[in-house]
């Protein structure tokens, strides 16, 4: 059995938080012997509560500037602190000491790049865990993130160029050898796990990473069911805070549809004004197969969970994404032919005629159908077993 | 021999790691094991010479200090560092819990640490504390104000020093541990290392505590000496996000002065503009050794070397940063060894004050009065008894006991089976 290190640093979603507990303790009910490293303390105690020594990851100086829109991965840590030499150089020695104090064999990294790095020059075995976007494909310069906008030449590869200069003073010659030569050398891991469909991966296809599925469970919100016999039924799962949320909700209304809004973080009061007519909003989690399996649309702005269940129910998919992770996922379910996707960057559109042409869509529909055939079978409890089993293979290896 | 945990959790000054980094290397010496647990791992790079085994990071919450305004004590610190719900708190708590018990340290030396100290006394580990004073409260319920220029309402006090008891006592039910009485039982030590003098103590003079006397070193960092010449002799020991940069550096380049300025990761452009040859702008940390004796006025944000420096009669200006700093900065005025400057100072206002403090020879008189009222105090006297103290309680048995278990069960272990 091995002594295993969980770790997550970046990427504020709960869903980091949601995968990796349950494969720690999957992991530890095969027998290894499993400890946690969030970034995040406020998550700290999700992870203690189940019996988990859970520590705080080595923490990087949030750089003063940043580039809004990040050329490729490099860019994306360059932003994220990895541009700070002392920074990278104190976080590199807290890795080494806490890897030794806990004999780490082997680390689960989900969107934990500082932790590769550490575990990299440590030798230690390491899996990567995620839904795709923190795991860029192996390519030399690390790929653009943007590959519709047009780039300067070499913009790729002074990005590349700078984020591995900067790590590899931060190591020093003592650890040269070891040290990262090329940018796509800080993701290297014996397996990478994608926790997703392909149809959700942003950089599908790819060549390097084996598909366990999307997991977990998504019954543990509140419990909801349809109610009327209208023609179509919407659930839509947005944030409250989005600048499209009151937009959406009042075209809903206008909809002949029943319609299911789960807006967590919304407030109760908030929650029974925008409620009427067909339209129930709430400001909970909201168990969401029920629903999914008898919804016409849902609405939502692709965050890998929610967008993997709703392809798996064969549920057409109205995406308004709002970061760059969300929208390259967008695109991918549009390509499957499953979704239609308002960019983060349009105006507002009309968004009663967009959602009404897309309950009439029957080319929509058949798309979603098509993608849910293609995974029908797929145990969300089971995936994080699987997960567990793979990594437990990779550790006795 | 021991081994010795130094944490330093709140607070975002280079002082921190610089005192701890000194006793530590004297326990090290001595052939202790030494860790540090820090909540800012850059600085360590900017140590003269790390004196620590291992190096880990403290936990600490990632939104310090959201939706807090104006902090009255340390209470309402508390509450905007992790102890807003017993949740937040209990992940941090259990992060150190987790560390202790496996790092296993016999004592731990708390720089501005509550929630270490708490780990530590859930755990029974020995502790003490090791500061200027705002990290070490006088044990009062509800923990005193230490905003001084403006009234601080009791209840005020009262309402934050609950909530941040409420957040303790329901993180320490989830580890199965009894509630603390009082807030100012986090703070609860085997001895406190009080490293000021009264008349700098941000909580005013306390009488029954012992004043250990300021912590800074002159005989670690580059050697430097002042240029050759015949201006005035200014010591600048600042970060390079002080408000004021661009005009300090302005005031200095246009004046006569020598100048010995450390400010550490300075853009280049602005070190061109302060570098001549009777200005040295140093990336490291100077030895103030060989400066301090001629140096006519310190610069700093008041802090632990403003606080060092005026024991060797230096007179100061200080542009404090924030509260803890404005405090001292008072306190210097009050002095008469020294002025301050608002942050939205004008060049003009700096070089006045500078020249005040430089031409009028109260502001050198004064300081130097001060640091007579203390003829036994040397930094590397300080140094030695916290050393020696720190060695004897290591000698004898912890004095408190891990704390009290909910359902009267034996203490946690120390360590685990």
């Amino acid at each position: 059995m091995a002594r295993i290190l969980c770790a997550w640093e970046y990427g504020a979603d709960l869903g980091h938080v949601r995968r990796l507990v349950p494969v720690a303790e999957a992991l530890r009910d095969l027998g290894h012997e499993v400890s946690i490293a969030f970034r995040d303390s406020a998550h700290l105690e999700a992870a203690r509560s189940r019996g988990f020594d859970a520590y705080v990851a080595p923490l990087l100086r949030i750089p003063p500037f940043v580039n809004p829109a990040p050329a490729n991965f490099s860019d994306v840590l360059l932003n994220i602190g990895f541009a700070d030499l002392h920074s990278i150089s104190g976080a590199l020695r807290a890795w080494r000491s806490l890897l030794e104090l806990l004999g780490t064999q082997l680390i689960v990294a989900d969107y934990a790049p500082t932790a590769m790095v550490a575990g990299r020059l440590a030798g230690t075995r390491m899996v990567t865990i995620g839904t795709g976007f923190a795991l860029p494909p192996p390519t030399d310069p690390l790929p653009a993130l943007r590959p519709w906008a047009p780039l300067e030449e070499g913009v790729l590869r002074a990005h590349d160029d700078r984020l591995v200069r900067t790590i590899r003073e931060a190591i020093g010659p003592a650890g040269a050898g070891r040290a990262p030569v090329r940018a796509r050398d800080i993701f290297a891991a014996d397996a990478h796990l994608l926790c997703t469909f392909p149809e959700l991966d942003p950089f599908a296809p790819r060549d390097t990473g084996e598909y366990v599925g999307p997991q977990g469970d998504a019954s543990s919100g509140e419990d909801l069911r349809w109610q009327g016999t209208a023609a179509h039924r919407i659930f839509a799962y947005l944030k409250p805070r989005n600048e499209r949320f009151d937009a959406v909700v009042a075209a809903l209304h206008a909809l002949d549809a029943e319609c299911i809004v789960a807006a967590p973080g919304l407030g109760h009061e908030r929650a029974s004004a925008l409620s009427g007519g067909g339209v129930r909003v709430v400001s909970a989690p909201v168990n969401l197969d029920p629903l999914l399996a008898e919804a016409s649309l849902c609405i939502t702005h692709a965050g890998p969970g929610v967008a993997a269940r709703a392809l798996a129910a064969g549920v057409p998919m109205a995406l308004l994404p709002q970061h760059l992770e969300q929208f390259l996922i967008a695109r991918r379910i549009e390509q499957s032919g499953a979704a239609s996707v308002v960019r983060p960057d349009t105006r507002q559109p009309d968004f009663h005629a967009w959602l009404a042409s897309l309950l009439a869509d029957a080319s929509l529909r058949e798309g979603a159908r098509r993608v849910a055939e293609a995974h029908r079978g797929h145990s969300f409890g089971e995936a994080t077993r699987r997960a567990a089993e793979r990594i437990s293979q990779v550790a006795l290896a | 021999m021991g081994r010795i945990a130094f944490a330093w959790e709140l607070g975002a000054e280079f002082g921190h790691a610089v005192a701890c980094n000194e006793i530590a290397r004297k326990l090290r010496g001595r052939g202790h094991q030494v860790a540090f647990i820090f909540r800012e791992l850059h600085q360590i790079d900017f140590l003269a010479d790390c004196a620590a085994d291992e190096i880990f990071q403290a936990p600490v919450s990632l939104v310090e200090g959201k939706g807090l305004e104006n902090p009255a004590s340390l209470a309402d610190i508390l509450v905007g560092c992790g102890y807003d719900s017993p949740q937040h708190l209990a992940g941090i708590l259990g992060g150190w819990i987790a560390w202790l018990r496996r790092w296993k340290p016999d004592m731990l030396v708390s720089d501005f640490s509550p929630t270490a100290l708490l780990a530590a006394s859930v755990l029974g580990v020995r502790r003490v504390n090791y500061g200027n004073g705002f990290g070490i409260p006088p044990r009062m319920s509800p923990l005193p104000a230490f905003r001084f220029d403006e009234p601080v309402p009791p209840e005020r006090l009262a309402r934050s020093d609950a909530h941040a008891l409420a957040s303790v006592n329901g993180a320490l039910a989830r580890f199965g541990v009894a509630p603390l009485p009082m807030l100012a039982q986090v703070f609860a030590s085997d001895e406190d290392f009080l490293a000021t003098f009264p008349e700098l103590d941000s909580y005013g003079s306390r009488p029954r505590t012992g004043y250990w006397g300021p912590r800074y070193s002159v005989d670690q960092g580059v050697a430097t000496r002042w240029p050759a010449g015949a201006g005035k002799r200014v010591a600048v020991y600042v970060k390079r996000n002080l408000a004021q940069m661009d005009s300090l550096i302005e005031v200095l380049a246009g004046s006569t002065h020598r100048v010995a300025a450390f400010i550490p990761e300075l853009e280049p452009q602005r070190v061109a503009r302060l570098r001549s040859a009777s200005r040295i702008v140093s990336e490291r940390p100077m030895r103030l050794g060989p400066l301090l004796p001629g140096c006519d006025v310190f610069v700093s944000h008041g802090g632990n070397v403003c606080v060092g420096t005026l024991m060797a009669g230096v007179p100061q200006l200080v542009f404090p940063s924030q509260y803890e700093q404005y405090i001292t900065a008072r306190r210097v005025e009050q002095l008469g060894a020294g002025l301050w400057l608002q942050p939205q100072s004008t060049a003009a206002e700096i070089r006045a004050a500078m020249e005040r403090v430089l031409y009028d020879p109260s502001y050198a008189l004064n300081a130097r009065a001060y640091a007579r009222r203390y003829p036994a105090y040397s930094p590397a006297e300080a140094q030695r008894r916290v050393m020696k103290r720190i060695e004897e309680l290591l000698a004898e048995p912890p004095r408190h006991r891990a704390l009290p278990r909910l359902d009267g069960a034996p203490v946690l272990p120390r360590t685990p089976s």
